[in-house]
């Protein structure tokens, strides 16, 4: 599948911010399966110099400085993608046994922002919480096929989880939105991840985009207009990183469009900054993922 | 009193001391126990052979050198519990220690550089990717960015055990801040104060060279000739705040906080009276993970946005490297020994604590298989599963239920968990309850890198004395005591000669920058000072019967209403507190500390901006102002009279310390600016308040006050052989241009002050402040008695508002006014 992806952000302040400092993390990330070409990336007001570079995990960053006070800045992004279907083994795969795969993941001798070790301890968002291990204990039996164990995870919080946009927030903690289980993919994503890692398994954040309009006869998948996020397992070398949307219980495929991967959101965060001046924000978002074939 | 000794008065303090297992003093080596017991024989000379008169001694010497600390939760400082009898280590025996801490120091410095390197010691599989990946100081952004010299570590400590048998190993690396190197400085100064000359008669090693080296060694890795070296803290609330400004002020660095930082162009800037100044490296005592909001944690609002841009593009020198802090966790500590085959192609020559980490299965194996002898903690300092705190706990004291749940965690997450040997401690003599009693301690020793890169071991350390056989985690527990560690040699060392420091220093004057920041602080810190010292003249005008020895001027009851209304104005007491009866609206008014004006409230602020301020103060200075208010009984005027009078004269002595000790720096003309402008709105506010014309009672009377309160009775009488009469009155005490107490004066000093600051402009114009203050001046000077109306009392009083702002705008940080928003945060 090709699509056309664009993104705008529009921040408005109640009042001029000045020296405002930004991370903006737009930039696809190189992914198995997916060729991005064409990316740009407008600022208005335009700063006097924008430094691209990696941001700490597998996520592009570009880090711009608004010395001028404004009240307005616009972020839009766009490129367009080619997203390979899924190869077929590793739909039907089934894995190593989470113990196995957790052995693996502790020898494998790599450092690097997709190495499975980079993923399998608590970040600042995911906090270990005894309750989510409890309730997942069952899906991640040690002797679980890792692929069978991350379909289980997946289905049940799809099942057990209302979606809905106004339970929670970007600075909702997972225990909460697990406790009322309810939230949206962000929410459902952490609490995949937690669940994951009580058990050793290497699971990661990944922000991305759904395509927007569904194919002809299928309905319209759940938070197409935003941004959209879920979860990569790590599954072993033979199958490495798998990804599972608990908020659509599927495993991505020609839909989902990678866009980074880190520990949890805040490694991922599209826009983050500081900047002197009220704290009163507003945030618009407007994302559109048009098929192009 | 009995004349027969107590039962510790002896000077053989040492003959009949007993220790169970191993023991500083008891496997000390003949000549090194005889240097105990010449040490102690000097100690009981000094304290009449009383243990516990040289405690109290030491205490109060600890205490005169302004020593304080924290704990955790922790709203005041706590009295720094500093033991008298030293630690007692020879030569021989701390020469293994120092070429153990050396090895050590270059271990982890190789280490380092392959972690955020090549990474080719996880590549080779001598070191697994989960035992750096799981540590929370990892800082992945790091990894390709190197020092400019190559070095990542300057400044490196270890907590150090001593076995029973006397074998010294490695409790703990700590490379992100070597808390305690400025306790142990203090340690050292407190002892040489209660002790003389006892540590050179022992022949023991001075640290000054010590420091000397470490801060030539920082300064050598920068590229200027004389670079600053800035000391960022995380502030006055940190539990090590006073250990801080005790090493900036020591060392003759300027202690920063984040908001005193810029960077631009990838350079640092620290925001100063004088304009951005360049910082040419930072010795950081905050973690790398809040070092910047806009690299690591955008929560943290201690660090500076996009220093990594400035540290990465070599524009500042950090100490220590960020990201440095991933070799201190216990499951590195697991590696180290192997490690240091594998780099060095030696063995290590100071063991450390026998660890194991549970990520390998081998390991987990052993420690579950020896669980019953072996301490479990967190790998990584982190909270884990079934476990309670991050300290070691003894396997064998967990419950069955408990330890169930936590065998299962460990199954499910073996990487988050150690199993550590458990050690027992060599014990001290120290002195306790007045006796020498056996202590189990542990030693904080300090290494860094000199000018030419090499490593120096402080020759001394930071001793804790722990009240519990438990290690210790942190470097100072509740109960716990501190002690100082001397080294001695057999011999004399050779007469101190600094040979490895670059001779004498540049000579230099003036009190080096003044940040914005602090400019702030020392304004408001005159401000407040003053304030409060009006409060208490108008409180005791109050008490105090002011007629005088004729007996013709008696308060009339106009007088009262007129003095309550100023302190009302003030804010220092509500207005229902206005209708108590005299004693009651005085002690509300000393005591008050809801209302922003009470004198209490002033104190306390007054004490929270000195704090920031501590290293700029002399001891002597610090130790008046934080002294406590005395106590005020509403029920005892006389005695809440004799409590003002304590105030006058607290205020007098601060008056008295900076007129007569404090360099005229910057520094004080803000000391001097804040309280001027206070004093001079003061007795706008207080001629206008006691105007003759308005209100009834006797004119003589309310101008009699107005001179009492600006302490200018004396001159008036001398001067004029009247009663009080309005014209004359009023030229004293707002337009006499060499009264210290008048307007004009103030205004005259204001100008003065300001002139004497440091100029943005390059043009010889003015800069605002100082043209607004000399227009008030000039009308001051231009003006006469009559002049001076009410109308014309307030305007002046505006005018001098907007002189402060202007100065705030023209000098201080342009904070937002709620700290909370000063720099927001997205998302």
């Amino acid at each position: 599948m090709r699509y056309s992806v664009s993104h705008l952000t529009t921040m408005r302040y109640a009042q001029a911010a000045r020296m405002g400092q930004f991370n903006v993390r737009l930039r696809p990330a190189a992914w198995p399966g997916q060729t991005v070409a064409d990316f740009t990336l407008a600022l208005d007001p335009q700063p006097a110099q924008v430094i691209e570079g990696s941001g700490g995990y597998h996520v592009n960053e570009a880090r711009f400085i608004l010395r001028e006070g404004t009240e307005q800045l616009q972020i839009e992004s766009r490129f367009t993608v080619e997203v390979d279907p899924l190869p077929f083994f590793i739909g039907s795969a089934s894995g190593p046994p989470v113990a196995d795969l957790r052995r693996r993941a502790m020898e494998k001798r790599d450092l690097s922002n997709t190495a499975p070790a980079s993923y399998i301890f608590a970040s600042s968002i995911a906090e270990p919480d005894a309750g989510i291990a409890r309730w997942a204990s069952s899906m991640m039996e040690e002797g679980t096929p890792v692929m069978e164990a991350g379909r289980a995870l997946m289905s049940a919080i799809h099942r057990e989880f209302a979606y809905d946009t106004q339970a929670t927030h970007t600075g909702t903690a997972p225990a909460e939105a697990f406790s009322r289980r309810r939230g949206v993919c962000q929410d459902f994503s952490h609490v995949m991840i937690i669940a994951a890692r009580a058990h050793g398994v290497p699971a990661a954040y990944v922000s991305g985009y759904l395509r927007t309009l569904p194919p002809p006869g299928k309905e319209r998948l759940v938070g197409a207009d935003a941004m959209h996020a879920w979860v990569n397992l790590w599954c072993g070398e033979e199958l490495g990183w798998v990804g599972f949307d608990p908020t659509n219980d599927c495993l991505t495929d020609t839909d989902h469009i990678f866009l980074g991967m880190g520990r949890d959101y805040a490694d991922v965060a599209p826009i983050d900054g500081t900047f002197h001046g009220s704290s009163e924000q507003k945030m618009f978002t407007s994302v559109d993922v048009a098929p192009l074939d | 009193m009995s004349t027969r000794p107590a039962p510790g008065r002896t000077t053989q303090w040492l003959d009949g001391y007993r220790a169970s297992g191993g023991d500083l003093f008891g496997d000390a080596p003949a000549g090194v126990a005889g240097c105990w017991h010449k040490v102690a024989a000097g100690l009981a000379a000094l304290a009449d052979g009383e243990p516990a008169a040289l405690q109290e001694a030491t205490a109060r010497h600890a205490a005169d050198l302004g020593l304080a600390f924290r704990l955790t939760g922790d709203e005041d400082e706590r009295p720094w519990p500093l033991n008298a009898m030293p630690l007692i280590v020879g030569a021989q025996e701390w020469r293994r220690v120092e070429q153990g801490l050396v090895q050590r120091a270059e271990l982890l410095e190789r280490l380092a550089q392959d972690i955020y390197g090549p990474q080719s010691l996880v590549k080779e599989g001598h070191l697994p990717a989960a035992v750096v990946a799981g540590s929370p100081f990892f800082a992945r952004r790091m990894v390709g960015r190197t020092p400019a010299g190559g070095r990542f570590l300057h400044v490196y400590a270890a907590d150090l055990a001593r076995g029973p048998g006397g074998q010294w190993r490695v409790l703990q690396d700590r490379v992100r801040v070597a808390g305690g190197v400025g306790y142990a400085l203090e340690n050292r100064l407190a002892m040489s104060r209660a002790v003389g000359d006892l540590l050179a008669g022992a022949h023991g090693r001075r640290l000054a060279d010590f420091f000397a080296q470490m801060q030539a060694g920082m300064a050598a890795s920068c590229r200027r000739e004389n670079p600053r070296i800035a000391l960022l803290t995380p502030g006055r609330f940190n539990q090590t705040y006073a250990e801080q400004a005790h090493l900036a002020r020591y060392l003759g660095l300027p202690l920063v906080e984040g908001r005193d930082l810029t960077v631009l162009d990838g350079r640092l800037y620290v925001g100063t009276i004088a304009g951005p100044k360049r910082v040419d490296a930072v010795w950081r005592w905050i973690d790398t993970t809040a070092l910047d909001p806009l690299s690591f944690d955008a929560r943290s609002h201690l660090g500076v946005p996009n220093l990594f841009e400035a540290w990465a593009e070599g524009g500042v020198g950090m100490v220590n490297w960020p990201g440095v802090e991933v070799l201190e966790s216990a499951a590195f500590a697991a590696f180290l020994p192997r490690l240091c085959r594998v780099l060095l192609g030696e063995a290590p020559l100071l063991p450390n604590i026998a660890t194991w980490w549970c990520g390998q299965s081998a390991e987990r194996s052993t420690v579950l298989s020896r669980l019953d002898d072996l301490a479990l903690l967190p790998a990584f300092g982190q909270a884990a599963e079934g476990l309670d705190s991050r300290e070691p706990v003894a396997a064998a004291q967990i419950d069955a239920a408990r330890r169930t749940a936590l065998i299962d965690a460990l199954r499910r997450r073996p990487m988050d968990y150690c199993g550590q040997e458990i050690v027992r401690l060599s014990t001290t003599p120290a002195i306790i309850d007045g006796r020498i009693a056996a202590r189990p301690f542990t030693v904080r020793a300090f290494v860094a890198r000199g000018p030419d890169g090499e490593w120096t071991v402080m020759p001394g350390g930071f001793a804790r004395l722990s009240s519990s056989t438990a290690l210790p985690t942190s470097l100072m527990g509740a109960g716990d005591l501190s002690a100082d560690l001397w080294i001695v040699d057999e011999k004399p060392a050779a007469p101190h000669t600094g040979s490895r420091i670059a001779g004498e220093p540049q000579v230099s004057r003036g009190g080096g920058i003044l940040a914005s920041q602090a400019a702030d602080n020392l304004f408001w810190f005159g401000r407040y000072n003053e304030r409060a010292e009006t409060l208490v003249r108008i409180v005791r005008a109050i008490l105090a019967n002011p007629a005088d020895s004729d007996g013709n001027v008696s308060p009339g009851a106009s007088t009262l209403p007129r003095l309550t209304a100023l302190l009302r104005d003030w804010g220092a007491i509500s207005p229902a507190t206005a209708q108590l009866p005299v004693a009651g609206i005085c002690a509300r008014a000393l005591t008050e500390t809801r209302l922003p004006g009470g004198v209490a409230t002033l104190m306390r602020r007054r004490q929270q901006v000195g704090m920031a301020l501590r290293e700029r103060f002399a001891r002597d200075f610090w130790r008046i102002v934080s002294r406590p208010m005395p106590s005020i009984r509403v029920d005892q005027p006389q005695s809440m009279l004799g409590s003002t009078r304590w105030l006058t004269e607290h205020f007098s002595a601060l008056a008295g310390l900076v007129a007569e000790n404090m360099v005229r720096s910057a520094a004080w003309h803000f000391l001097q600016l804040g309280q001027r402008i206070e004093r001079a709105q003061a007795i706008c506010r207080m001629a206008r308040q006691l105007d003759p014309q308005t209100g009834d009672g006797d004119p003589a009377v309310t101008l009699g006050l107005l001179l009492d309160l600006c302490d200018s009775q004396i001159v008036y009488r001398s001067r004029y052989l009247t009663r009080p009469v309005t014209g004359p009155v009023r030229d004293l005490v707002l337009l006499d241009p060499d009264n210290p107490r008048a307007l004009a004066f103030q205004v005259a000093e204001i100008v003065q002050h300001l002139a004497a600051l440091p100029s943005l402009r390059d043009d010889n114009v003015p800069e605002a402040p100082l043209r607004a203050a000399r227009a008030l001046l000039g009308e001051l000077h231009a003006a006469s008695a009559a002049d001076m109306t009410t109308e014309r009392l307030a305007v002046i009083e505006v005018r001098l508002l907007s002189l402060s702002d202007a100065i705030s705008a023209r000098y201080f940080l342009q904070l937002d006014t709620e700290e909370a928003e000063r720099r927001s945060r997205l998302l």
